[in-house]
């Protein structure tokens, strides 16, 4: 276990992990739609994007035209436009179950402190916008659920102390119907708020590096495929045209944007805008609330470092800046981590060419490393390992995550195992040092399910350096047949335990390893 | 331990028929009704210019002079009216009792007044009172309406600047309730 504490173990984690991992078996890790919430989000706002200006081409934005031009899209080419009107309301509610999805997901895993509280907190008025999109969507419609809607929100608008004319006055009668009123709904849904979208998802993204806005294709595939079925099987369809003369009754609620409605009538504005506004406040305080956890963050030893720029490229959070060297020695740059933005990974140790076990140095540094989880740390913790695999049988350093398998529990004879805050955090080098130096037979570098890591890229670090892709490389010498990369959910010990047995089996096939020097 | 892929195939789908059903069921379930069952809705909108606190003043020549060229209006009222004392009586019963303020800062504008109600589709006495002027008791004005709901519909009462109207609404299909 890693200085800060396994968090595998957490009860939540192992019940969504628990939850997530058959769709990781049916999907295949690298494509489970859990790991790829947000882009998935992204990807339902095309589709609602482009069924949403098929719609505009045969829509009628005035108030008398509208519901009628609806009803011609939807019924007198049902194969192209309302299939496209279904998509886009289908779509719409794809979004919000994964964009809740991804906000709980993200919550559960403890990923909205620290760092990572700017894209937390510029998520929530993007939740607000959102829904928002959705309502005026419905607006637009001008049937008996958009009278619905436009009365009830006329209201909800009419408590706050902003209007001195009452918006509600707008829908006493039909007769007091603003068309102008209506047109700019329409105005507002078509270009108001999608410009404020981009905008918002432009705040969210911001700080993230390298992020995953288009999901996998069969995610792609899957999702269309499924909203198009919907949309064949249950078209989209309106109510009857609004009339102020009546009172809306059996309205077939889209209860993923509009249940804030009947919760007004249930309720009174005031009580529905301090709800909204209370939870509102607390997402966005969320980030601050105790317990407080502020991880030590990385530290450059100017000694060590030759400003490569390996850390800055692969730091998740763009903590690393290289600036101009400002000792007297002869690189150009060196690496400056801004404490603000580190997540204390440990990710930028093994991007580190100077972190290499091989080297004599004492105590051992690294050009850029943890406070309190050092390269010399890490070095004696394989020595450790090492020292702890004896056996007749092959035997294994395991070195694992704090997020996946607590691999303590995986440990067995001849299997020794240590754990990094990140897989990431393991350079190259270290592999190699293991193999050449410890005489183990084989190395398993386990971590977060694939695609799905804490720290958001140490798994694909790690399968790059390995691969040779991705500076500092793993080095040619090292026989691959003895290396295993095996990502796991954090409740998947059996799967890792198997993978290890048949790893083993498969070393035991091979010579006994050749050992350098015995550390 | 890697699925067979046609195995991983039909978890695919359960998944995405999962998917879309939770998408399609509550895009349109359950049905909602904002009323129940026989019963119509009663608005009261009331935009309202309420009587002055004070009485508007004619200013003399003498006064007027006093006074820079552009402000020199020969007649001055003060701005802050009275509120609006509305009280609304279903067959004898109270169904509001409230006082407006005149919106502005000043309370120099309408006194405005949006409710809604729910009542059982049927025919109901409606008797308003409204007091406009800066007096402590009595009304200025008491309305009697005779309201007839039917099931669904929504009768408007518009309580604006001249006489208050009951605008009635459209009364849907006939239901079991009106029959």
């Amino acid at each position: 276990m890693s200085a800060r504490g396994h968090h595998g173990s957490n009860a939540m984690l192992r019940l969504l992990a628990r939850f997530e991992r058959p769709f990781s078996r049916w999907f295949a890790a690298e494509c489970n739609p859990f790991h790829h919430l947000g882009a998935l989000t992204i990807y339902f706002f095309w589709i609602i994007l482009v069924s949403g200006i098929y719609l505009f081409l045969f829509y009628d934005t005035s108030l008398s035209g509208a519901w009628l031009s609806l009803e011609r899209i939807t019924h007198e080419q049902w194969y192209a436009g309302g299939v496209m009107r279904s998509l886009h309301r289908y779509a719409s509610d794809a979004a919000i179950i994964t964009m809740l999805l991804h906000m709980s997901r993200e919550f559960l895993r403890g990923r909205y402190r620290g760092v990572r509280w700017y894209s937390w907190f510029t998520g929530v008025p993007l939740l607000w916008l959102v829904f928002i999109f959705g309502i005026t969507g419905y607006w637009m419609v001008w049937d008996e659920l958009a009278q619905y809607v436009a009365v009830s929100t006329a209201r909800l608008l009419d408590w706050l102390p902003v209007f001195s004319d009452p918006m509600v006055r707008n829908f006493l009668t039909n007769e007091t119907v603003n068309e102008r009123f209506f047109t700019l709904m329409a105005f507002i849904h078509l270009v108001g708020l999608p410009i404020g979208l981009v905008l918002g998802l432009w705040f969210h993204l911001l700080r993230v590096r390298l992020p995953r806005i288009n999901p996998p294709r069969t995610l792609m595939a899957g999702s269309l495929i499924a909203l198009l079925a919907l949309s064949l099987a249950v078209p989209a369809v309106s109510h009857p045209p609004a009339d102020l003369g009546i009172v809306p009754m059996e309205m077939r609620i889209d209860w993923f944007y509009l249940a804030i409605y009947p919760m007004l009538d249930a309720s009174s504005e005031g009580a529905l805008w301090a709800g909204l506004w209370g939870i509102s406040i607390l997402l966005c305080a969320l980030p601050w609330l105790p317990p407080l956890k502020h991880p030590p963050a990385a530290i450059v030893h100017l000694s060590d470092c030759t400003g490569c720029e390996f850390c800055a490229e692969d730091c998740p959070y763009g903590a690393i800046d290289m600036v101009p060297r400002t000792d007297e020695r002869n690189f150009a740059l060196e690496a400056r981590v801004d404490p603000a933005l580190c997540v204390s990974c440990g990710i930028c140790t093994g991007s580190c060419p100077s972190s290499s076990p091989f080297r004599k140095q004492a105590p051992l540094l690294s050009g850029i490393e943890l406070p309190y989880f050092t390269m010399d740390d890490l070095k004696r913790r394989l020595e450790a390992a090492v020292a702890r695999s004896p056996g007749p049988r092959a035997r294994i350093v395991l070195v694992g995550c704090d997020y996946s398998v607590p691999v303590a529990a995986v440990e067995e004879p001849g299997v020794a195992a240590l754990s990094l805050p990140c897989a990431g955090m393991l350079p190259p080098a270290g592999i190699d040092y293991l193999l050449r130096v410890g005489g183990v037979d084989g190395v398993v570098v386990t971590g977060c399910d694939a695609g799905d890591c804490h720290f958001r890229h140490g798994d694909r670090w790690v399968m790059d350096r390995v691969a040779r892709d991705r500076m500092p490389k793993l080095r040619s010498r090292v026989p691959r047949e003895r290396l295993l990369l095996s990502w796991h959910k954090p409740v998947d010990a059996h799967g890792l335990k198997a993978a290890i047995a048949s790893f083993r089996q498969r070393l035991e096939a091979l010579p006994t390893a050749a050992r350098e020097q015995r550390p | 331990m890697k699925l067979p892929r046609p195995m991983q195939l039909a978890g695919q789908a359960a998944a995405w028929t999962l998917f879309a059903t939770v998408t399609g069921v509550f895009a349109q379930w359950p049905v909602y009704s904002p009323l129940a069952a026989g019963h119509g809705e009663l608005k009261l909108s009331m935009a309202h210019l309420t009587e002055r606190l004070e009485p508007c003043v004619q200013l003399t020549q003498e006064q007027l002079r006093a006074l820079p060229p552009n402000m020199r209006v020969a007649e001055q009222c003060p701005r802050a009216r009275a509120h609006a004392v509305v009280q609304l009586l279903v067959d004898d019963a109270p169904l509001l009792d409230t006082a407006v303020r005149p919106v502005g800062l000043a309370r120099g504008g309408r006194a405005y007044l949006q409710a809604h109600w729910g009542l059982p589709a049927g025919d109901y006495a409606l008797e308003l009172r409204l007091r406009d002027t800066p007096r402590d008791e009595g009304f200025d004005q008491v309305q009697h309406f005779q309201l007839s709901l039917a099931a669904g519909e929504s009768v408007l009462l518009n309580v604006g600047d001249g006489d208050p109207r009951l605008i009635p609404g459209r009364r849907p299909a006939a239901t079991p309730q009106e029959d």
